[in-house]
């Protein structure tokens, strides 16, 4: 009897391992690993990764959402070491020069995406190297453009043209800035660093002036990046007091809280807030269109956020299958609808039921259309910073415009001979 | 005798040895890392190093961004200790005697050194608000003006003072009130018996017996406020202008930013100088009174 129950549990011991084996080979997923940001770009991946795991029960996905400047940190650090850490990487446009270059991501063209022709070509582009039309990299994820917002019953109330060039907007600013006691006229990005220069470029670029030549020499300090610069300080006197502490949370609350007639710059993501009666109180008020133009046409910034292959990715073809899901019209307009992702194709922009959710839409394509990147240079992130402490100083008066753009051009000429 | 002593003295390196090996594996190394790529023109991105002796030092030097930030963090540094320790101080003696409701005003009075440093600075930003902070709104209230406390090129560091003495004054409070407590209450009153008024009992007895206390405090805010990197980061990312600079901020960029790490190695071994020197000194003096 005791031979046999002890039978009886050897057996069920044996069954139960080989069971649980088999169910483990069963169990066995892919594991994918993500690094992306957080925010709205987080929830997006999150979205997208449920959507795909949905679908592929046999891939488990790993998200990491991380911070700007940590991504970018553990993006360099895993890529240049080799460690395998990540499949999907998730970076900014400015970075894709230095990663593409160096090497970092695969060549996804190579392993059969197929770039169809309803993305946006600007933002495409982007994701090329060299840029505009070599091998492509990056998928582009989000479709980030700088727009230009100002107070519609306000212009109107003061028969404002729409504004077309930044002459137009100063004139404007001056008017509600003199007319309106309660509304300041203007309202921009003053933090150095990135946040200065980003609302700064467009009307920098719109006086004809460039970063860097094509010879790749540094020429902020030419007349038309001096003219600029002070057209920039001419805007700042019907700023808010403290402009130059002003980041992104103080521009879109003193927008949404009507304390400004015009932003210089917003971005896609902070619009929907500004219909949104529990947080604004300029609901339907605020005109969204892309950055005026003068000397030349109108060149809003374009800050496109790519999904690219690490070279050393352990699961390269479930990332690419992952890339072609994320990236498909289908999912895209989904993400758009249930998140408030900026597309970067086309068809999302026109579409008829994106459109009544988001009214901007139009503007916003007509914005990328005619959008310009950032110089596609490995040292752009010196050179941002550089041009931000300069453009900082001539904001508070520390240093003429002609002094700082002289200090900033030989300072990036350095970084860049370095 | 000497063989076990001998085999006393192998079993005490022993036990010694793993703490020995952590400290050489996450002080010793990295400093001597640092040192050594402090006289590279190190590129982290592209993996390319070239020796070039003094080169990152010299340029540090001709660098206004970096004078100034040496500059303002030790103004910062001695200015927010300075205050905290004072402050702690006054707070100890005022809360060091026993009364009522002392168990609900203690913990509450070290409540913002236990908040994160990025949620102590979302919110002094907000209380900075040149329009609608709360600061501003005091003012106004009494009939005076708003201050420009984040971009008044004068005041922007000062701001920032503040809301360190505002977060770490607690620390300095709890070293002192320690130090307070330990004193034996029978010197106060044999000294009282000899006539000795609150000055000449703060003076002769408090002061000294706490001695220790208060360098101690002065010692461990030197050094953090030293590290200035994340309200400056979160309040005004440097600015206005050069106003808020500070070393920490400078080698972060160049080495987290731009990948520089031989430019970053530079400006960390200036740093590490200054506060090794501080430390050393006032560790001199903790240990001479110790042996006195």
């Amino acid at each position: 009897m005791v031979k046999l129950w002890k039978g009886i549990v050897v057996g069920l011991v044996v069954l139960a391992f080989v069971g649980g084996l088999g169910l483990g080979l069963a169990q066995e997923k892919v594991k994918l690993v993500i690094a992306g940001r957080d925010g709205v770009y987080g929830q997006a991946l999150e979205l997208a990764s449920n959507l795909y795991m949905e679908e592929n029960p046999d891939v488990d996905i790993t998200l990491l959402k991380l911070p700007y400047a940590s991504l970018y940190e553990k993006l360099v650090i895993a890529l240049r070491e080799k460690t395998g850490a990540y499949d999907v990487v998730m970076l900014d446009d400015v970075w894709a020069t230095e990663f593409m270059s160096q090497g970092w991501l695969k060549d996804l063209e190579a392993m059969g995406f197929v770039a169809d022709p309803d993305f946006v070509g600007k933002a495409l582009a982007v994701g090329r190297y060299p840029y505009p039309d070599g091998r492509l990299y990056g998928v582009p994820f989000v479709g980030n453009v700088e727009l230009f917002a100002y107070r519609k019953d306000l212009f109107a109330k003061y028969d404002l043209p729409r504004p077309e060039t930044w002459l137009d907007v100063l004139e404007a600013a001056i008017t509600i800035d003199l007319k309106e006691p309660e509304v300041k006229g203007i309202v921009f990005r003053g933090v150095k660093g990135n946040p200065i220069v980003t609302g700064f470029l467009p009307i920098f670029w719109a006086f004809g002036a460039e970063i860097i030549d094509e010879a790749g020499e540094p020429q902020v300090d030419s007349p038309q990046a001096i003219a600029a610069l002070k057209f920039f300080l001419k805007l700042k006197r019907y700023a808010p007091e403290g402009v130059e502490t002003y980041n992104a949370s103080e521009v879109r609350d003193a927008l949404q809280q009507g304390e400004v007639a015009i932003a210089i710059e917003v971005w896609p993501a902070w619009v929907p807030a500004l219909d949104d009666p529990e947080v604004s109180k300029v609901v339907g008020k605020v005109e969204i269109i892309p950055a005026p133009g003068l000397i030349t046409a109108p060149a809003p910034l374009i800050g496109i956020w790519l999904l690219g292959i690490a070279a050393d990715a352990k699961q390269p073809g479930v990332a690419l299958d992952f890339l072609k899901f994320i990236s498909s019209a289908e999912i895209q307009k989904r993400l758009a609808l249930e998140v408030g992702l900026p597309p970067t194709r086309t068809s999302i922009y026109r579409d008829e039921e994106v459109i009544a959710k988001y009214r901007w839409y139009p503007a916003q394509l007509e914005a990328l259309e005619a959008s310009k990147p950032r110089p596609r240079i490995t040292q752009w992130a010196q050179v941002e910073a550089i041009l931000g402490d300069y453009l900082q100083l001539a904001l508070i008066g520390a240093l003429s415009p002609e002094e700082a753009l002289r200090e900033a051009n030989a300072k990036i000429a350095e970084a860049l001979g370095g | 005798m000497s063989a076990l002593y001998q085999r006393q003295r192998a079993f005490q390196i022993l036990l010694l040895l793993p703490a020995l090996l952590l400290l050489f594996t996450l002080t010793v190394y990295p400093l001597v890392d640092v040192i050594y790529h402090s006289f590279y023109d190190y590129d982290y991105i592209k993996g390319t190093k070239r020796f070039i002796g003094l080169e990152n030092y010299h340029k540090l030097l001709g660098n206004r961004f970096f004078l100034r930030s040496v500059q303002n963090t030790v103004v910062f540094s001695v200015v927010a200790t300075a205050a905290e320790v004072l402050l702690g101080l006054g707070l100890a003696l005022l809360l060091g005697w026993p009364f009522r409701g002392r168990r609900y005003v203690i913990p509450l009075m070290i409540f913002p050194m236990m908040i994160s440093t990025m949620v102590v600075s979302a919110i002094w930003r907000a209380w900075f608000h040149y329009d609608f902070g709360f600061l501003n709104f005091v003012l106004r209230s009494l009939g005076l003006g708003g201050v420009r406390w984040l971009f008044d090129p004068d005041l922007a560091l000062f701001s920032i003072v503040l809301v360190d003495v505002w977060q770490w004054t607690p620390l300095a409070f709890l070293i002192l009130l320690a130090g307070l407590q330990s004193i034996p209450q029978e010197l106060y009153e044999a000294a009282r018996v000899d006539g000795a008024s609150g000055v000449s009992l703060f003076r002769h007895i408090t002061l000294p017996l706490i001695r220790s206390h208060l360098l101690l405090a002065t010692l461990l805010r030197t050094v953090d406020t030293f590290k200035l990197f994340d309200k400056v980061y979160a309040l005004t990312g440097g600015g206005p202008g050069l106003a808020t600079e500070t070393i920490s901020m400078h080698i972060y960029r160049e080495g987290f930013k731009f990948f520089n790490l031989g430019a970053a190695s530079a400006a960390s071994v200036v740093m590490i100088g200054v506060v090794g020197a501080l430390a050393a000194i006032y560790a001199w003096q903790i240990l001479r009174r110790q042996a006195q």
